[in-house]
């Protein structure tokens, strides 16, 4: 009986094609909303993901999320060091300076400034050119987004020049050199992403007493990273992350004090109110048109308990083709937009909270369908 | 037809992207090893600290004693000196000029001294003997007419006024070949003494404003105070070196036959610490390159840091312990001035009590 | 087999009414009728005489308030919901008035619907659908779709669907109203020909005079009561 109610499905193209229509609404715009959300939100720690060496951040107890600087003092380093099962541990400086263009604007730039012996914190994929390049003498290393964007020369008759190799920049009134391009994940704001040595950093930066913005850190093999922080914090009194938390608590950050999780919640909801609308009014519908035949079914034989099955495997193929065009529509508009400012990431969770949301759709429509089919009189079919 | 193959063919494409999407998500590169490892601590608990290494002399910043222009350098860098050789030299030509004037002082005094010992000179003295006798011969003159004046006792063949006359000259000539005696006496006696001893001070004083020039010359030429090596040298021919304490000394010479490395011990960390506990050096840029320090002393002083890492501006937020600790330089391929991370070992954290 | 003494149905006294209080409406007031094995049973009367809520009642799809229904030997009223309708499905054929065929499906599969709904595995049924087809007349239209048909050719088309099951008991509700009249009497002709054969029962509702001649025996129904069961036309 599953081809039957299969083909009474696709059997009603015009209905079958509405079904659709509203479950790949609700499945596209959820899906969508979530990775724009997701990518938003990813933004906003991609400083931290993109730095996966160190398995622990330190810094001082009162900073809430990666971009709220609160620099330590220099020998809190060696504290660091000093404390049982760390590995290693190196500076990190983290800064926004000014950088100022060719053509005169000034743009602030987020200067991150790592170790000069290791150059751990240094961007792990470059376009051009070598980390170790960073050794020679005003070295820096610009993010690819904002060479060709931010960061590039404007021409003479308006086009832009993407920064390369060999370029000069003057980062807050001190000369740059940039001796290599880096793909890196787009911050939050958009600020283009200047990478240099420490030591090189404190002296682009303003004359601050610290300029110790973290202190990254990595545990002894067998040491548990979470084991560790607990470990540093009281030894230092320093607040210690492993990335992956340091990630939450910045998001958090973000989740509570924008109102950037209740803009997409609300574009969700609504994607998911009208697509249950949609989808569950023209399986209504549909059934409607149908019962009938279904009638004449129940009079030939067909218990309830088998029309049920039949309307939810209808429901199933329409949800589960709704939800696969949805998310496949949602992919390819992430990937079109690839290389835009647009702010894009599908992980495979949100593919479970669309099929979770089209299930709902579905059993919701389901259930109206089955409710009517299972009061159905068969002796309706006896009635011209 | 379209309906019943487009659609799910759709949806097959669909579910192909997005499983495509999500795993490009989900895959983060994986980071590449650090371009070089950092330095690992060899104890189970240890403190950690930056050490720089300088010379067991302490680096010695040689002055220049008189500011000038410098005319020689003596040394390269990187030259083991004696205690003694010169170093560099600074330009004494006005000081040369100035020996010369108070040479030829001295060799004037010199002279007015023998001058004096020369004396009396012969033909003064015959000149005063000539005098003498011309003199005698003039009373004797006088005399005679005298005589013949009082022969006569006609007072008309002879006025008295005559008379009068002839008598004072006799006494004229009588004083003038006194004197003309006295005169040549003095000349016989030649020098006056004290007029000699005067002569021999002034000589005394030409010699020693002489040697004090000389002197002034001498301490133009700098020399090492220590058995070394030349560490620094920024001091060239033709450069002005003022004397007094400087930022960038002159010349820094240091012994290196063995090297100490001044170790940062946070103030925080310093109740941790134990003179003579083991420690290990890590050279910066390759973690092989290690050695085992020996523990030298202690500075009891806690200082306020100074930042030995990149900037050369004081950042006074802390105060640091040094402990000095000293190597073999062929334990260890490094240079002087080169940091390092030192690790020492410790007690535990939690082993307070 | 003794064609004339065994009895398909059996009603006594049945009674049914629709509906509550001043709403009420009774289309039943006591029906008593037998159906003998074998025998092509029509039942005629004028429109709302309740012909449609007896053979509800004979093909199990409603119950009777009062009166006994028996149907080879078995009470129905005695039969759960569930238990009737698979009994329904094994005993039963049915043809409807507006054919009701399924428009997505091929002949051949609307034919094998009643197999399918004993769980026979879809090819076997569609072989045996198509065998059926055959017997109608229609063995080359097998894979034609509903709306390819004529409406002659889709009532075949149902008569097979009621018979590829082999069921003992066929119920037709206005068989030929949708059809004319050549294409009615080949219809009826091709019931007696194909579906009456062995011991195997119909109950045709209509109310086209013209069809009357193919009956066995005719019960005329008027106002909830069968009031004559006669022999041929002549008798009403």
């Amino acid at each position: 009986m599953n081809f039957v109610a299969l083909a009474m499905l696709v059997g009603d193209r015009a209905k079958y094609i509405g079904i659709l229509i509203g479950i790949t609404f609700a499945s596209l715009l959820i899906t969508q909303q979530s990775s724009i959300f997701t990518g938003i939100m990813s933004r906003t720690y991609a400083a931290i993901t993109d730095l996966p060496t160190p398995d622990v951040w330190v810094m001082d107890e009162k900073v809430q999320y990666i971009d709220d600087l609160k620099p330590l003092q220099d020998t809190e380093l060696y504290r660091v060091r000093g404390v049982e099962g760390v590995e290693w541990a190196t500076p990190l400086y983290k800064g926004l300076l000014k950088a100022r263009l060719a053509n005169g604007n000034f743009q602030s730039c987020v200067v991150v400034g790592v170790d000069d012996a290791t150059l751990i914190g240094a961007p792990i994929e470059m376009v051009q050119g070598r980390v170790e390049d960073l050794r020679q003498n005003d070295a820096v290393i610009v993010d690819e987004h904002s060479a060709t964007g931010k960061l590039a020369r404007v021409l003479p008759d308006g086009s832009r020049a993407p920064l390369r190799v060999g370029d000069a920049l003057e980062v807050n009134d001190h000369r740059g050199v940039v001796v290599g391009i880096c793909k890196v994940s787009r911050t939050f704001q958009s600020q283009p992403v200047i990478y240099t040595t420490f030591s090189r950093a404190t002296t682009f930066a303003p004359r601050e007493r610290k300029l110790l913005s973290f202190v990254l850190a990595k545990a002894k093999p067998g040491v548990d990273p979470h084991e560790l922080c607990a470990r540093i914090q009281r030894a230092t009194g320093l607040t210690a992350h492993t990335g992956e938390d340091f990630k939450w608590v910045t998001m958090r950050y973000f989740l509570k004090y924008t109102g950037i999780p209740i803009n997409f919640g609300m574009s969700v909801l609504l994607g998911f109110l009208v697509g249950t609308i949609i989808a569950g009014q023209t399986f209504f519908n549909f059934t409607l048109d149908n019962l009938r035949h279904f009638g004449a079914l129940k009079a030939m034989g067909a218990t309830n308990w088998r029309l049920v099955k039949m309307i939810l495997l209808q429901a199933l193929l329409v949800g589960t083709i709704g939800w696969a065009l949805g998310v496949g529509g949602a992919a390819a508009f992430g990937r079109l937009t690839a290389n835009t400012e647009l702010a894009f990431r599908m992980p495979w969770q949100l593919l479970g909270v669309s099929g979770g949301a089209v299930l709902i759709i579905c059993s919701i429509s389901a259930l109206i369908c089955i409710w009517k089919v299972a009061r159905l009189e068969p002796a309706i079919v006896f009635k011209g | 037809m379209i309906v019943k193959y487009l659609i799910p063919l759709l949806a097959v494409l669909g579910v192909v992207t997005a499983t495509r999407t999500v795993i490009e998500t989900a895959q983060t590169s994986t980071p590449p090893p650090p371009t070089v490892e950092p330095a690992r601590a060899p104890f189970d608990s240890y403190i950690a600290a930056a050490g720089i290494v300088e010379a067991s002399s302490e680096n010695v910043a040689i002055a220049a004693l008189a500011p000038g222009v410098i005319v020689d350098v003596a040394v390269r860098v990187g030259a083991r000196v004696a205690k003694g050789d010169a170093l560099f030299q600074v330009d004494v030509r006005d000081l040369q000029a100035q020996l010369e004037v108070e040479r030829a002082a001295l060799a004037a005094a010199q002279a007015r001294v023998e001058r004096l010992r020369a004396l009396p000179r012969i033909e003064d003295v015959r000149a005063a003997e000539a005098r003498l006798i011309e003199t005698q011969a003039a009373l004797a003159e006088a005399r005679e007419q005298l005589a013949l004046a009082e022969a006569i006792t006609d007072p008309r063949a002879m006025s008295r006024e005559e008379r009068t006359r002839r008598k004072a000259a006799v006494d004229t000539s009588a004083a003038r070949e006194s004197a003309a005696q006295a005169a040549l006496d003095l000349q016989r006696d030649g020098a006056w003494g004290p007029d000699l001893a005067v002569a021999q001070a002034e000589v005394e004083q030409a010699r020693a404003r002489a040697e004090a020039v000389e002197t002034q010359i001498e301490r133009a030429t700098v020399r090492a105070p220590i058995d070394g090596v030349v560490l620094k040298l920024n001091v060239r021919a033709g450069e002005y070196a003022p004397a007094g304490v400087l930022t960038q000394p002159l010349l820094v010479l240091g012994a290196v036959q063995v090297l100490h490395v001044r170790t940062d011990i946070d103030e925080n960390d310093a109740w941790r610490f134990e003179p003579g506990a083991r420690a290990v050096a890590f050279v910066r840029g390759n973690r092989e390159i290690k050695a085992n320090i020996e523990f030298d002393h202690v500075e009891p002083y806690v200082v306020p840091k100074r930042s030995l890492t990149g900037d050369s501006t004081e950042r006074v937020d802390t105060r640091v312990l040094q402990a000095v600790y000293r190597f073999d330089p062929a334990a260890m391929d490094v240079y002087v001035g080169q940091q390092v991370d030192v690790f020492v070992e410790a007690r535990p954290i939690g082993g307070a009590q | 087999m003794s064609i004339a003494t065994t009895t398909a149905v059996s009603l006594r006294g049945i009674k049914k009414s629709y509906g509550e209080g001043e709403a009420r409406v009774t289309a039943l007031r006591g029906v008593d009728l037998e159906v003998r094995s074998g025998e092509l049973m029509m039942l005629v009367g004028p429109s709302g005489c309740g012909k449609t809520t007896l053979i509800s009642v004979i093909a199990g799809i409603l119950d009777a308030d009062e009166g006994a229904c028996s149907v080879f030997g078995r009470e129905m009223h005695a039969l759960s919901g569930s238990s009737k309708t698979l009994w329904r499905g094994a005993t039963l054929g049915f043809v409807f008035q507006a054919f009701n065929l399924l428009p997505s499906l091929t002949a051949a599969e609307n034919v094998a619907v009643p197999l399918l709904l004993r769980d026979v595995p879809r090819a076997r049924a569609v072989e045996r659908a198509t065998e059926m087809l055959a017997r109608v007349g229609l063995g080359d239209r097998a894979r034609s779709r509903p709306n390819q048909l004529s409406g002659g050719q889709q009532q075949r088309v149902a008569i097979a669907r009621a018979l590829v099951h082999e069921p003992k008991l066929i119920v037709c509700d206005e068989p030929t109203s949708a059809l004319d009249h050549h294409t009615g009497a080949s219809v009826m002709e091709l019931m007696r020909e194909v579906a009456l054969g062995g011991d195997r029962t119909l109950i045709v509702v209509t109310h086209d005079a013209r069809i009357f001649s193919y009956a066995d025996r005719i019960a005329a129904m008027d106002d909830g009561q069968v009031t004559k069961v006669v022999r041929s036309s002549n008798e009403l």
